[in-house]
Order: C-alpha cells, then sequence, then structure tokens
C-alpha cells in the first residue's frame, strides 16, 4: 500500500494585525492508498486548517506536504489547481452545490473541473448517482433535495472523478443521526472499495466505528491515534 | 461554463429581469442619444450633402452652412473662369421673417437658388415642381415647415420679409440644425428679399470640376487668386458645418454626457448584480477551485454572464429602438439606426457589461478558503 499523503513538521499561523494563532504546531503524518481516516478534535483544534492544507486550498506557514510524491511546498500559486484536479475532491458540511444546477449537473459541472467532459462525464455521473441512490433524483434541484439527499450529491460529485484523495470536512455537521451515518457508512463504501485515501474531520463520536485509523487533535498536534 | 451561467441566471429570475430591464434602459438611451445625435448632424448639412458640386466658395471664414456671410458676385466670375470648372452656380442662404396667419411671426432660413439647374434647391418634391419659382413671386415650402408654419398648400400665399410670395411647392426631407423652417425661392427673389446682402452679392458659389482635374489643385488655385473668400471641397464644408453646430454650440458635449452617464448607469446596475450574484455564489465558485478549476475558469463564468445581460439587452433595446424611429420621425426629428452605429453601440455595451464583471473577478482572484467550510 502506497503514501498518498506525508507531512513533515506541517505548521500554521494566521495573522490577524498583531494577534498570532497558532492553528497548526508541528504535524507529521502519512495517509495511505485505501485507508479512511478520521480526524477527531473539539472545535478549534485545527481539524478545519489542516484539511484545508492538505488539499492545498492553504499554504502552510512551514514544513512539508507530499501529495503522491509530489513536493507540494516548492510549487508555485498557479501550480496547485492542477495537484489538486488531479488529486483531491472535497466534501463539505454545507454541501456548496450550486442552487441553479440539477443533481445531476453539480456533478458533471465537478467532473468538468477535472477535466472530464462528454459522455464519459455523463456515464461517469449517472452511474455514480445511482450509486449513491439518487437515481430517480438527477434533475431535482438542491432546494428539492432533503439534507441528506443534498450531501449524497456532494459525495457523488466528489467520488465521481476518481480523485485518489478525498477530504471531508463534518460531512455530516448538518444531518441527523441516522441520515449522517448513512452518508458515511456510503462515503466509506464507494471510498475504500476504490482504494482511495479518505480522511474526515468531525467531532461526531458516533461514527468512529467507521473509521480504519482515528486521529485525535487538540490544540493543533495530534495527541494520539487509534486503529479500528 | 456559458450553460452554467446561463442556469444562474435563470434560476434568480427576478434579479436578472431587473439587470435586463437595466441594461436595456441604459442601451435604449445609448442608441437614442447617439442616433439623435447623428441625425442631428446629418440634418446640419443636409442641403451640402444634396447639392451637386464639388467646391464650395464662402465668406472669409465662414463657420457653417447658416450663417454666412454675402460676397461680391464676381466672385462667381473669378470661380468660373478658371480653366477646370465646369460650371458654377450661386446660392443664398440668408434669414428672413414670415407672417403667420393668425398673426404672430416667425423665422425663416431663405435658400435662393437656380430653379433652371436646381443646384443647392429641393431633391424630393412632395408637389409642385423647381421651375416653378421662375420669374415672379413663389416660394417652396418643406413639409418639416409645417409644425411651425401650420397647414400650407400649393397655391396659398404667405408674407415673407414684406413682399407676398405664392406656393408653388412642397419639398420633403429639407431640414437645417436650427430647426428654422426652410423656404426655397429662385436666387433672383432671395435676392430682392434678403436686403440686407446688396443686390450683387452671393453667398455661396458651388461649382463642378471637369471630369479628370483634381479637386485639390483646383482649390489651391481658387484659394490664390479669389481674395476675400474661402475655398472647400463640398465634404470639407459638410464636415465643418456639422462639427460647428456639435462642438462650438456644446450641443455634442451634452450628448455626450448623456452617453456617458447611461454607459455608467448600466454598468453600476450590471455590477452591482454580478457581483451580488458573485458573492451568493461564492462558496460553490470555492468549491470548484478546490475541486481544481483554475481563476480563469469561473471567471468564465462570470464574464458568460456579463456577455447574456450584454446580448439579451442589446437586442431588446435594438428592437426598441428600431420600432421608435418612426415615432421620433411623426415629431420631427431624425434617428439614425444604421450598421455602424449599431455595431458601435453593441461593442459599448458589452464593454459597460463585461468592464462591470470584473468587480466580481478580482473577489474569486482571493476566495478565502475558510468560507467553503462554514456550515
Ligand atoms: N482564517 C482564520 N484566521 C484566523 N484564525 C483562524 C482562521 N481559521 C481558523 N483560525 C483559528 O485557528 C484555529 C483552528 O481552527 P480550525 O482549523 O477551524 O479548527 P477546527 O476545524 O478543528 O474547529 C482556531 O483557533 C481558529 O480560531
Ligand atoms: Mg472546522
Amino acid at each position: 500500500m502506497s503514501q498518498a499523503i506525508v507531512t513533515t513538521a506541517l505548521s500554521k499561523v494566521y495573522r490577524e494585525g498583531k494577534i498570532e494563532v497558532t492553528a497548526l504546531a508541528s504535524i507529521d503524518v502519512a495517509l495511505m492508498e485505501g485507508e479512511v481516516v478520521g480526524l477527531f478534535g473539539p472545535s478549534g483544534s485545527g481539524k478545519t486548517t489542516l484539511l484545508s492544507i492538505l488539499g492545498c486550498i492553504l499554504r502552510p506557514t512551514s514544513g512539508s506536504l507530499g501529495i503522491y510524491g509530489h513536493e507540494t511546498s516548492i510549487l508555485s500559486e498557479k501550480d496547485l489547481p492542477d495537484i489538486r484536479r488531479r488529486f483531491i475532491s472535497f466534501i463539505f458540511q454545507g454541501f456548496n452545490l450550486f442552487p441553479a444546477l440539477t443533481a445531476y449537473e453539480n456533478v458533471i459541472l465537478g467532473l468538468k473541473m477535472k477535466g472530464i467532459t462528454g459522455s464519459d462525464a455523463t456515464q461517469r455521473a449517472t452511474r455514480i448517482m445511482a450509486e449513491v441512490g439518487l437515481a430517480d433524483r438527477m434533475k431535482f434541484l438542491p432546494r428539492d433535495l432533503s439534507g441528506g439527499q443534498r450531501q449524497r450529491v456532494a459525495v457523488a460529485r466528489a467520488l465521481a472523478a476518481d480523485s485518489p484523495i478525498i477530504l471531508a470536512d463534518e460531512p455530516t455537521g448538518n444531518l441527523d443521526h441516522s441520515n449522517g451515518r448513512k452518508v458515511m457508512e456510503l462515503l466509506r463504501e464507494m471510498a475504500s472499495s476504490q482504494q482511495r485515501c479518505v480522511i474526515v474531520a468531525t467531532h461526531d463520536n458516533r461514527i468512529e466505528d467507521l473509521f480504519d485509523r482515528v486521529l485525535y487533535m487538540e490544540d493543533g498536534s495530534i495527541l494520539r491515534e487509534k486503529r479500528g | 461554463m456559458f450553460y452554467v451561467a446561463l442556469r444562474i441566471l435563470l434560476y434568480d429570475k427576478i434579479r436578472s429581469l431587473i439587470t435586463l430591464l437595466g441594461v436595456v434602459f441604459a442601451v435604449g438611451l445609448i442608441f437614442n442619444q447617439l442616433g439623435i445625435f447623428l441625425g442631428l448632424m446629418e440634418t446640419s448639412s443636409v442641403i451640402i450633402d444634396h447639392t451637386p458640386g464639388d467646391i464650395w466658395v464662402t465668406s472669409k471664414n465662414s463657420k457653417n452652412f447658416d450663417f454666412s456671410q454675402p460676397f461680391p458676385e464676381y466672385i462667381y466670375n473669378q470661380t468660373i473662369a478658371d480653366p477646370e470648372i465646369l460650371s458654377a452656380e450661386k446660392l443664398i442662404v440668408a434669414w428672413g421673417i414670415i407672417r403667420q396667419k393668425e398673426g404672430g411671426t416667425e423665422q425663416v432660413e431663405v435658400v435662393g437658388f437656380n430653379p433652371d439647374t436646381g443646384v443647392g434647391g429641393p431633391w424630393d418634391m412632395l408637389a409642385g415642381d423647381t421651375r416653378y419659382l421662375k420669374n415672379g413671386n413663389f416660394a417652396i415650402v418643406d413639409e418639416s415647415a409645417m409644425k411651425r408654419l401650420g397647414k400650407i398648400q400649393v397655391g396659398e400665399y404667405r408674407d415673407v420679409l414684406f413682399h407676398r410670395l405664392q406656393i408653388v411647392g412642397i419639398s420633403r426631407g429639407v431640414k437645417s440644425f436650427t430647426t428654422a423652417p426652410i423656404l426655397f425661392t429662385s436666387f433672383e427673389l432671395a435676392q430682392r428679399l434678403v436686403t440686407y446682402m446688396g443686390s450683387d452679392s452671393t453667398v455661396f458659389v458651388v461649382a463642378k470640376i471637369k471630369p479628370g482635374a483634381s479637386v485639390d489643385q483646383v482649390i489651391a488655385r481658387l484659394q490664390q487668386r479669389l481674395k476675400g473668400v474661402d475655398v472647400f471641397t463640398a465634404a470639407d464644408f459638410s464636415m465643418k458645418t456639422r462639427k460647428y453646430w456639435a462642438i462650438e454650440t456644446g450641443v455634442g458635449f451634452s450628448f455626450m454626457l448623456t452617453i456617458v452617464i447611461s454607459f455608467l448607469v448600466g454598468m453600476l446596475i450590471v455590477g452591482q448584480t454580478i457581483y451580488n450574484s458573485t458573492m451568493e455564489h461564492i462558496k460553490e465558485f470555492g468549491t470548484l477551485k478546490a475541486l481544481g478549476a483554475s481563476n480563469s475558469d469561473i471567471y468564465r463564468i462570470i464574464f458568460s454572464q456579463a456577455i447574456i445581460n450584454a446580448m439579451l439587452g442589446y437586442i431588446f433595446s435594438l428592437i426598441i429602438t428600431v420600432s421608435t424611429v418612426k415615432l421620433y420621425e411623426a415629431g420631427g426629428m431624425v434617428m439614425v439606426v444604421r450598421g455602424w452605429v449599431n455595431f458601435l453601440v453593441l461593442g459599448l455595451t458589452l464593454l459597460m457589461c463585461l468592464g462591470a464583471a470584473f468587480v466580481s473577478v478580482r473577489r474569486i482572484k482571493s476566495i478565502d478558503p475558510a468560507i467553503l467550510f462554514r456550515g
């Protein structure tokens, strides 16, 4: 099993005027292909910051980050979209679907951002919509879907393009327990059967059992980890 | 990306409709102001442009067609004596007063020309004929003058500069920038009517050159030979007249100002709504970036919105403009709608909408990733 993400001494300091907040102290972590990892910790512990940096939408203050062997700290800002396009997909707490586009069109647009268009895109989108159980909801606008269904659309958008790394921030945060668990089970099942590397930041202890490995964060550091 | 832009616009129908109305309003105003301005410009030189002749001799420092000073008639003889001049005609343009039927007076622009050749006379007759002007106190009025002078029929009499003239024809399409009614008479009658001129004066000499001769050379020679006058090509004198009315009277400036203001208002409306829409979708745009979209991928969505607004707004404005041309004509105004004007306005509309989108583009560049993660 090969390494998807490796970080060494990764740190992030937010500066707001004179105030400095150390959001990440010194993170050393290696995440494997096919692994579904939970990132637990109280609010403010740095989970979102870590996901943003791993997903190359935020740059670390210091330290190194390798994504499938590409050292990102030496890349320039304009090379990062390419890294994201090739390796990374996101799932957010707030779903972040275009309200004007149907469920299916949201998936198609996500694929387009990954450079997948035409009949390849339509086939993938149709297939994945069926896999997340929304074959009969493809033409629905997000506002006509339940929260759980919307998040399943977001899962479909994230998984459709075969990105090897899936980063999810509080994906169950806006869902009730049973819906949240269903979405997580779906994500887990689809991702691990396809050897993706999935990292889920959450503070929902009730889904702890769904992870291969759990990392516990506090004050910007990983305190301990547990293998499932 | 165009499709996504269209869907975003269609999703928020009310806002899109208001934006579209804003664009239609701004662009319609630009069409209207530009069209009327160009109409005024064409009107201001309409007689010059319809008079067959290569060269116009005018008094020294003459600025326009309507207010030129008289000069002695022998200039005409000197002009026609030039070996490369084929023919020449005298033309009087002067100011007079016409008495209204119910009393009161109106100013009229009297144009005295040679009815035998028609040079400087009307080119489109509704009734009567220019040759009827010969040998007597006869006049032709333009159809457009009836707004000011009341209904006039062929055969009626009107008092002009204390002479009783019989109307022998109605012309069409002759107007002046001054909006004063235009009255055509024979050259001889105009000379008698306009007493301030002197009986051996003319206001213009319009000349044709021989085939193969060079206008520039003939003009250079005439300028040297003739004293106390200016010599222009017809095109130059036409342009000089237009420039006078556009620039020296400030009319052009005020039209330009309205056009600029319309442009800015349109830009503001479009900019405002595209900005709001962009801000509302900032999370989704940020998500696209997180999935690997480059800034320019997202710019394309935003600029597409601008282009859709521009094209729809333009088409509606054009339809409205074209269908109101007749309305303006009925009101005695000329609004120019023509290929190059339409292209110019299309360019302005695109510039307006794309310029407006730039504010939003700057926001995309600096999306804060934190925004994506908020529930
Ligand atoms: N954009 C930011 N500017 C300044 N401080 C920030 C910003 N984002 C997060 N922080 C701070 O960094 C710390 C970690 O935040 P975050 O990564 O959001 O934690 P979590 O996702 O675990 O709640 C917190 O103290 C938070 O206040
Ligand atoms: Mg968080």
